[in-house]
This record gives structure tokens, C-alpha cells and sequence, in this order.
């Protein structure tokens, strides 16, 4: 095994644990600090995939905004009602039975998928250029945004706008609300 | 195994050069806040109070680390070094002279700025796991300024990468000067590229730049919490801050921190704006003092000039300006320099398509 493939089991490996350990944990605000952890080190699995751009948008997208905004939203929730939580008890009861069957089932369908899939074979994985090293991938990233997949983007713009209005709409000092 | 050597001998060097700047930032903090008020500053510790940065490192290296009884053990020990690290990464894309800089990446800026917001977790850490009203305060108004005096930096700073067609750090410094392969014209229309010197700087190829960069300025003086935006730390309400409970080594990495950062966001409004480690000496037919000023050593020195001089102007406006209310600094970032950013966005692309 040679360096790089230690570092990948390394960083999978602190997916996985920290992704158990985010579910797990009593503390609520050190498991969104946790999921961090998570966010960070998915970032690096990217970049071993060659997707630069996906790891750093990662980090600016969930780490800087998303997470943050959880932590906002925790802090400034009601103490009281964070008080109210039940912990979490251990115990196994009949009515966990259901979630564990469902859980149980799309585990066996996504290894069975899996399995089936000879990845090797697949028509767009042989017809697709391979992507090296220093390949400059923002460039074609940006082209492909805008010619290719440019319905897409401009819905999503569209659609982020929406978003921004109605939180405008929303925070301002209605008279009638 | 040779390149891990070099790997772990330029992140030392790094280390070394932020620990050694915020020694001088000190310093020369305390001395021109000290000119400012018409006072001597330090005096006693080695010639013109000389040695008083270095004083200042002992006492805090011999302080007990204190950990308040009822913090989150875990979150407060971190917390001081996500901050640091968080910035330190961002020194690892910054070009310094021709052909030296430590990693050459494509995404460089984008890099930076993503690393950058990782900083505001690490002051939320700090904020809570101090459970301490004033550190929660403090670190709630500091992430709300941050995150909301991202967005004008980060459109000012769009609007450079649309004039150089690249996020490369690298590429924008050698886009601006005598270097490049490109054509560089001084306000879109004399063609300068062989004159090079400081006409050939963004914010002289592309006027509205100049706005830009103001936008920028302001921004990371936001972004680093400094006067007249420190409502985080404002001593007067908030006793410190986040920092408040932090006594020591962690309390240094924390300062470490602030001041690498200063420094940091200088540094890359200095290489996208202000032309990097280009000399700002023009050729002047067969005087040309733009060819014999760049090289790896000029690179260097004018890189550090230039930032040098930013800081100081940072300063400055630390002892200068009052400090602003909450309310007028989100109304400022939102009502003016948010839709000023936009419209320099806006004179880029029409620049890009018509000028060049």
C-alpha cells in the first residue's frame, strides 16, 4: 500500500466513524461540529477523485454556509425546548422494527446494485476522456455551464432568487403579518 | 522522498514568516497607534521599546492555561486552532515571486476564500465553548459580519477574475506586468505591455477596479475584525469577545491568528489588484527599470512592500476611525457595498466583451 492509498482509507475511514458519531452523540452542538469533521474530510475524498472544484465548493458551500447556519439556528433557538428533548434511550422496542426492516432493505438493494454493476464495462465510463492531474477542469466546468447544461443553470438561478425574495419576504415588518 | 522534505521545509518557512509578522505587527501597531495619539508607545524593553513584542511572547508563554469549569472541554481547547490553521492554509496559494510560489493551484482564489470561511467555525467553537455570554456575543456578531462581508469581497473579487480569465494567482500577477504573453492595455486603450510598471496593474488596465478594490478593503477590514468594524471584540461592551476566556499559548494562537489574516487579506488584494510581486517601476525607452526590478529577490521585496503598506494603512484606520453600530455596519455591507460590488461585476463583463 503505498502513501496515497493510506491517506484515502485514512479520510474514508473519518467519514464513516464521524458520520456514526454526528447520529450518536447526545451533545447536540458537538455533533454539528462533528459534522464538520464529515463535510471536511468528504472535501478530500474529491480531491482524490480528481474533482478540485467540487472539494473546494464543498468546503464554501457546507462548511461556510450550510453548517454555520445550523449553528445559528441552534443558538438561537429556545433553551427551554432544547431542554425538552428527550434523550435518546437505547432500549429496543417493536415499533424500531419497521425503520430497522427499511433500512435493512435499501442497504441490500445498494449492495445488490453494486454487485450487478461491472463498472468497467459501462459505455460513458470507456467513451469519456480521462481526466489527468493538471487538467485546468474550471475551464471546462464553466463552458459546459454555459452551452451544454445552460437550462439548468439558468432554472436554478431562477429558483435561487425565489429563494432570496421570500426570505426578504419574510423578514421584513409587515404591517399584516 | 525528496519533495515531502521540500513539502515540510516551505510549510516551516510559512509558519516562521507568520509568526515573525505578527511580532513586527506588534510593534509597529503600538507605535503608530502611539504617533497617532501623540504619545512614545513602548519605550523601556531594548532601544525604542524595540524588544517588546519579544517580552510580550515570553509573559504569554509562561501564562497557566486556564479552562473555565463549566466550557465545553473539547470545543474550547480546539477552537484556537482551527482559527489559526484555517488561516495559515490560506498563505499556501499566495504566489510570491516569479515561478515561487508554494502550491500553484488552478482554483487558488476560490481555494483561499473557502478556506478562509472556515475561520468563522472556529470563532463559533471559541463563542460557545467558552459558555460565557460575552464570548457567545461576541462570536455571534463576528460570524454575522463575516458572513455578510463575504459577499462584496467576493463579487469585488469575481470582478478581477473576469478581467484576467483565471483563478490562478499566478496567472492574475503575471497578467500584470512585463512578464505576460497577453495584451496589457493601461485603461483599455494604450497597449503597455512592453512599459509594464505600475500602469500595467488591474486597477489601471480597468478603472471601475479601483472601486473595486476600495469595496475589497473594506471587506476584509470586516473580515478580519478590525476597527472601525470590531463590534466583535469591542472592549467596551463586550470586555474581548470570543477570546475572552482564552489566557496564554491559546490566547496567542488566537492573536497569531488575527494578525496573519491582516496580513493575508492584504496580501491577496495586493496580488489581484495592486500587481502582485510586479515592480511598479515603468520601462522608460532604454532606462528599463521594470526589467532589472523583477526577478525572485524583487518579487519578494515588493510583494512585502506593498502588503506592508496595506497593514499599515489597516492600522491606521484602527486608531483613526470610531467604531461602527450594528446596525450600520449590516446596512452599509447590504445597501451600498453589496450593489456597488454588483455593478463593478456588471462593468467587468461589458469591459471584457468591448474593451479587450
Amino acid at each position: 500500500m503505498n502513501a496515497e492509498q493510506l491517506i484515502f482509507y485514512f479520510f474514508a475511514a473519518l467519514v464513516l466513524i464521524s458520520a456514526l458519531m454526528v447520529v450518536t452523540m447526545q451533545n447536540l452542538v458537538r455533533s454539528i461540529f462533528l459534522f464538520f469533521v464529515t463535510l471536511f474530510s468528504l472535501a478530500a475524498l474529491y480531491v482524490f477523485a480528481l474533482a478540485d472544484f467540487i472539494a473546494v465548493t464543498q468546503v464554501v458551500i457546507y462548511v461556510g454556509g450550510v453548517l454555520v447556519l445550523m449553528l445559528f439556528a441552534f443558538m438561537l433557538s429556545n433553551k427551554e425546548l432544547l431542554n425538552s428533548l428527550e434523550p435518546i434511550k437505547r432500549t429496543f422496542k417493536l415499533n424500531h422494527l419497521a425503520g430497522i426492516f427499511i433500512c435493512l432493505s435499501f442497504l441490500f438493494i445498494l449492495v445488490s446494485l453494486i454487485v450487478q454493476i461491472d463498472f468497467s464495462g459501462l459505455d460513458w465510463i470507456k467513451s469519456a476522456a480521462p481526466i489527468l492531474e493538471g487538467d485546468n477542469t474550471i475551464h471546462a466546468i464553466g463552458m459546459h455551464s454555459m452551452t451544454r447544461y445552460l437550462l439548468p443553470f439558468e432554472v436554478l438561478s431562477v429558483f435561487l432568487m425565489m429563494a432570496l425574495i421570500g426570505a426578504a419576504h419574510l423578514a421584513r415588518k409587515g404591517k399584516k403579518i | 522522498m525528496n519533495f515531502y522534505l521540500t513539502y515540510v521545509l516551505v510549510a516551516s518557512a510559512l509558519f516562521a514568516f507568520t509568526a515573525l509578522f505578527t511580532l513586527f505587527a506588534l510593534y509597529s501597531e503600538r507605535k503608530i497607534s502611539a504617533f497617532i495619539q501623540d504619545r512614545l508607545g513602548p519605550m523601556e524593553v531594548g532601544k525604542y521599546g524595540s524588544l517588546q513584542a519579544f517580552a510580550d511572547i515570553l509573559k504569554m508563554l509562561q501564562k497557566e492555561f486556564i479552562i473555565p469549569t463549566a466550557a465545553d472541554k473539547i470545543l474550547f481547547i480546539l477552537a484556537p486552532i482551527i482559527i489559526f490553521v484555517s488561516v495559515y492554509l490560506g498563505f499556501a496559494a499566495l504566489p510570491w515571486a516569479p515561478g515561487l510560489i508554494p502550491a500553484s493551484l488552478n482554483l487558488g482564489l476560490f481555494y483561499i476564500f473557502a478556506i478562509l470561511s472556515i475561520e468563522t467555525l472556529g470563532i463559533l467553537m471559541a463563542g460557545w465553548g467558552s459558555n460565557n455570554k460575552y464570548a457567545l456575543l461576541g462570536s455571534m456578531r463576528s460570524v454575522a459580519q463575516m458572513v455578510s462581508y463575504e459577499i462584496p469581497a467576493g463579487i469585488s473579487l469575481l470582478s478581477v477574475v473576469m478581467i484576467s480569465q483565471s483563478l490562478n494567482l499566478q496567472e492574475i500577477t503575471i497578467r500584470q506586468g512585463i512578464l505576460t504573453s497577453e495584451a496589457v492595455n493601461f485603461l483599455g486603450i494604450w497597449d503597455v505591455k512592453a512599459i509594464g510598471g505600475i500602469l500595467a496593474w488591474n486597477v489601471f488596465q480597468a478603472p471601475h477596479l479601483i472601486v473595486a478594490y476600495i469595496i475589497y478593503f473594506i471587506a476584509s477590514l470586516a473580515e478580519c475584525n478590525r476597527a472601525p468594524f470590531d463590534i466583535p471584540e469591542a472592549e467596551s461592551e463586550l470586555v474581548g469577545g470570543f477570546h475572552v476566556e482564552y489566557s496564554g499559548l491559546r490566547f496567542a494562537f488566537i492573536f497569531l491568528a488575527e494578525y496573519s489574516m491582516m496580513f493575508l487579506v492584504g496580501m491577496i488584494g495586493v496580488v489581484l489588484f495592486l500587481g502582485g510581486w510586479n515592480s511598479p517601476l515603468p520601462n522608460i525607452s532604454s532606462v528599463s527599470l521594470a526589467t532589472w526590478t523583477t526577478g525572485i529577490g524583487w518579487g519578494i521585496f515588493w510583494i512585502l512592500t506593498k502588503t506592508l503598506c496595506v497593514v499599515a494603512v489597516q492600522i491606521w484606520l484602527r486608531w483613526t476611525l470610531p467604531r461602527f453600530r450594528v446596525d450600520q455596519l449590516m446596512s452599509f455591507c447590504w445597501k451600498v457595498l453589496t450593489p456597488l460590488a454588483f455593478l463593478c461585476m456588471l462593468i467587468s463583463g461589458i469591459w471584457r466583451l468591448t474593451m479587450m
